[in-house]
């Protein structure tokens, strides 16, 4: 650890490509990798990279995150030169726009430096994506979850951010065909509603569906705010008990409402195991391991490798209910 | 009693009163839980940040002037208050002084640069709300805040009706709001010797100059003005929404300024009633819990909604144009 820090310090890139070189068929010899992440200092990277240090100590990788201080894609080719030139082992990447950075993850795998990317599947020239969730799976967890505390019986109805936010919507795809397919006595009973994203339109618009549709049982929504605006309501209603409110949630801002049951279950994913994820993958293409289908990634569990696009693809969901909330808020989330 | 009759049927307001009417009746026959005490307790809660806001946008549309700055203003004004009442026991006055004193200095400074510059309202507070909200992000860091003291988010609870199963409902800190603001602005518009200068400014700029009104103190006045509603609106929300995020108001702005033209209040200034502001945030209220009740599809409300807007807009301009040919150049 002591000549790797003075030889760095001593600028001595070259060498610490020769290091790479000369034991590259030994398992965990040293390495180094640098994560781009897409905006430096906001906590849900500084979460990431609790991940990254965790996971570095543990496959002897010397990670570091860096990222631009605005949201720019344009920045992060800058790091990604900058790192080419730094001659670092791995290069890992939350992309901003992928149509941005390809050319530059082209430079670094020219280079002979490994890619990393993660929310960045469609990233051209990567050497994997590490995915922690499909849309559907995530859709199907929390539909699981809204049929258990409905008792799998009643009307429902789902709340997005808005019609055309792709992310919710294919979550809300996956959970309603999983509810028409497992769960026949549950019945959506209006389109889903735009208005998930802001705290005040979720509470109008459960204001008007409770309003409408007064045997509601169940309500699902997307957009992390879309559980607090609703459970506003229900809290103020005494509805809670009556209703099944779940959905995705920011543990911090949902501490509350889960601890008193208004949100009886949310869910997210962890940017603690998306840095976790980056670094043990890596560490696996560094040891030639083939990477394939029933591949078991530490801590994150069995993968799905898609070998066309080169994605990697766990399914890594956090449940947040009154077991797990007090450690992931104690965690930053 | 016909003349006036005829008189007020030339005005935006006689159409949109009509408009509401229609719907109110059609949506009170076809759902009749539209008109639940429930129902009208949900939307009066639930518009007032707007309410509040477009009574006070009425004021500076009719002094001929826009504001773009106010969500930027209210974030300020609800981030700061409410940071300082985590922190010490304040209670509500001094949440209210905190947030109205932080609207009127930002709306004060709008003015300001307003009259100094002299470039047109628009691009100024375009800017300052570029420049507000900006600092709001690099100060708070995006952090919401989620935890606000027990005493706000019980807010105020004045029994008004039980009915004979025991279920109360209350006045809250949302009526209250509304309320104040629209009596407040109806006041300064129609009894104020400031408010007869705001519409004569208005209407022309020029002519109120030289009549001798002091054009720099009443545009000092109307940002000012827009400044306070910012800021007790800003209130209002939060205690509607039991939490503060410093991206949960601006980027809506158009809600806001959409209403108050929608209620006939001129863009090039002079003209607009409360009625009319009232009507028109009525209007869009009642179509899009309307929507709902009706079972209509998510998919289709927004176009409900945009045609609803062309109606009363259509109506407008048929209104202008039929002053024009009674008056040429005077509408």
């Amino acid at each position: 650890m002591d000549r790797r820090v003075s030889l760095k310090l001593l600028g001595c890139a070259a060498a610490v490509a020769m290091l790479g070189f000369g034991s590259s068929a030994m398992a965990s010899d040293a390495k180094t990798m640098t994560v781009v992440v897409k905006e430096a200092g906001v906590p849900w990277f500084n979460i990431l990279n609790q991940g990254l240090e965790e996971a570095g100590k543990e496959f002897n990788i010397t990670t570091t995150m860096v990222g631009p201080a605005q949201a720019d894609p344009a920045q992060q080719v800058k790091l990604i030169d900058d790192l080419i030139a730094k001659k670092v082992d791995a290069i890992g990447l939350v992309p901003l726009d992928v149509k941005v950075t390809a050319q530059a993850v082209q430079r670094a795998r020219d280079a002979g430096i490994i890619v990393i990317t993660q929310e960045g599947a469609t990233q051209e020239n990567k050497t994997w994506d590490l995915g922690l969730m499909s849309s559907q799976a995530y859709g199907e967890a929390q539909m699981k979850a809204l049929a258990r505390e409905m008792g799998e019986e009643g009307e429902y109805v789902v709340y997005v951010g808005t019609l055309t936010t792709t992310g919710h919507n294919q979550w809300a795809d996956a959970a309603i065909a999983y509810q028409k397919e497992h769960y026949p006595k549950m019945k959506m009973i209006a389109d889903r509603f735009p208005g998930a994203d802001f705290i005040d339109q979720s509470s109008k618009v459960t204001q008007d569906v409770l309003q409408t549709y007064p045997n509601l049982r169940g309500i699902l929504s997307m957009g992390s705010n879309g559980p607090i605006g609703a459970g506003n309501v229900l809290k103020q209603r005494h509805l809670e008990k009556k209703i099944a409110l779940v959905g995705t949630v920011i543990p911090s801002q949902a501490e509350a409402y889960i601890k008193s049951g208004v949100i009886r279950c949310g869910f997210l994913w962890s940017p603690k195991d998306a840095g976790y994820g980056m670094v043990a993958l890596a560490r696996m293409v560094f040891d030639g391991k083939k990477i394939e289908t029933g591949i078991e990634l530490p801590k994150l569990g069995v993968a799905k490798v898609d070998d066309v696009n080169k994605v990697v693809e766990v399914n890594d969901i956090l449940t947040i209910d009154k077991s797990t909330i007090d450690a992931l808020i104690k965690l930053g989330l | 009693m016909p003349k006036h009759f005829k008189a007020f049927a030339r005005r935006q307001e006689f159409w949109l009163a009509i408009l509401f009417a229609v719907l109110f009746v059609g949506l009170s026959i076809a759902r009749p839980n539209f008109l639940s005490l429930q129902n009208g307790v949900d939307l009066i809660s639930s518009y007032a940040y707007t309410g509040i806001l477009v009574s006070a946008m009425l004021v500076v549309l009719v002094a001929g002037g826009i504001d773009m700055s106010f969500a930027a203003v209210a974030t300020v004004a609800q981030y700061a208050a409410l940071t300082v009442a985590n922190s010490w026991d304040i209670g509500w006055l001094g949440v209210l002084l905190i947030a109205a004193a932080i609207g009127i200095i930002l709306g004060v400074i709008n003015g300001l640069l307003i009259n100094i510059l002299g470039l047109s309202a628009i691009i100024v507070t375009i800017a300052t709300q570029s420049v507000i909200f900006g600092l709001v992000l690099t100060a708070t860091k995006g952090q919401d805040i989620f935890s606000l003291p027990g005493w706000f988010t019980d807010g105020v609870a004045i029994p008004f009706h039980t009915t004979l199963d025991g279920y109360q409902y209350f006045i809250n800190v949302q009526m209250i709001g509304l309320a104040v603001a629209l009596a407040l602005t109806w006041f300064v518009l129609n009894r104020t010797n400031v408010g007869r200068q705001i519409y004569a400014m208005g209407g022309n700029v020029e002519a109120a100059r030289r009549i001798g009104y002091n054009v720099f103190r009443l545009n000092l006045f109307v940002y000012g003005y827009m400044g306070l509603a910012a800021g007790l609106a800003s209130i209002v929300h939060a205690q509607y929404n039991m939490s503060v995020s410093p991206t949960a108001l601006v980027g809506r702005e158009l809600d806001v300024i959409a209403a108050a033209f929608l209620g006939g209040a001129s863009a090039t200034g002079g003209s607009g009633t409360i009625l009319g502001v009232v009507l028109g945030i009525a209007l869009v209220a009642v179509v899009q819990n309307g929507l709902t009740l009706l079972g209509v599809s998510s998919y289709w409300s927004q176009f409900f909604t945009g045609i609803i807007i062309v109606v009363a807009v259509a109506s407008m301009a048929r209104d202008v144009r039929r002053r024009w040919y009674d008056n040429p150049g005077a509408a």
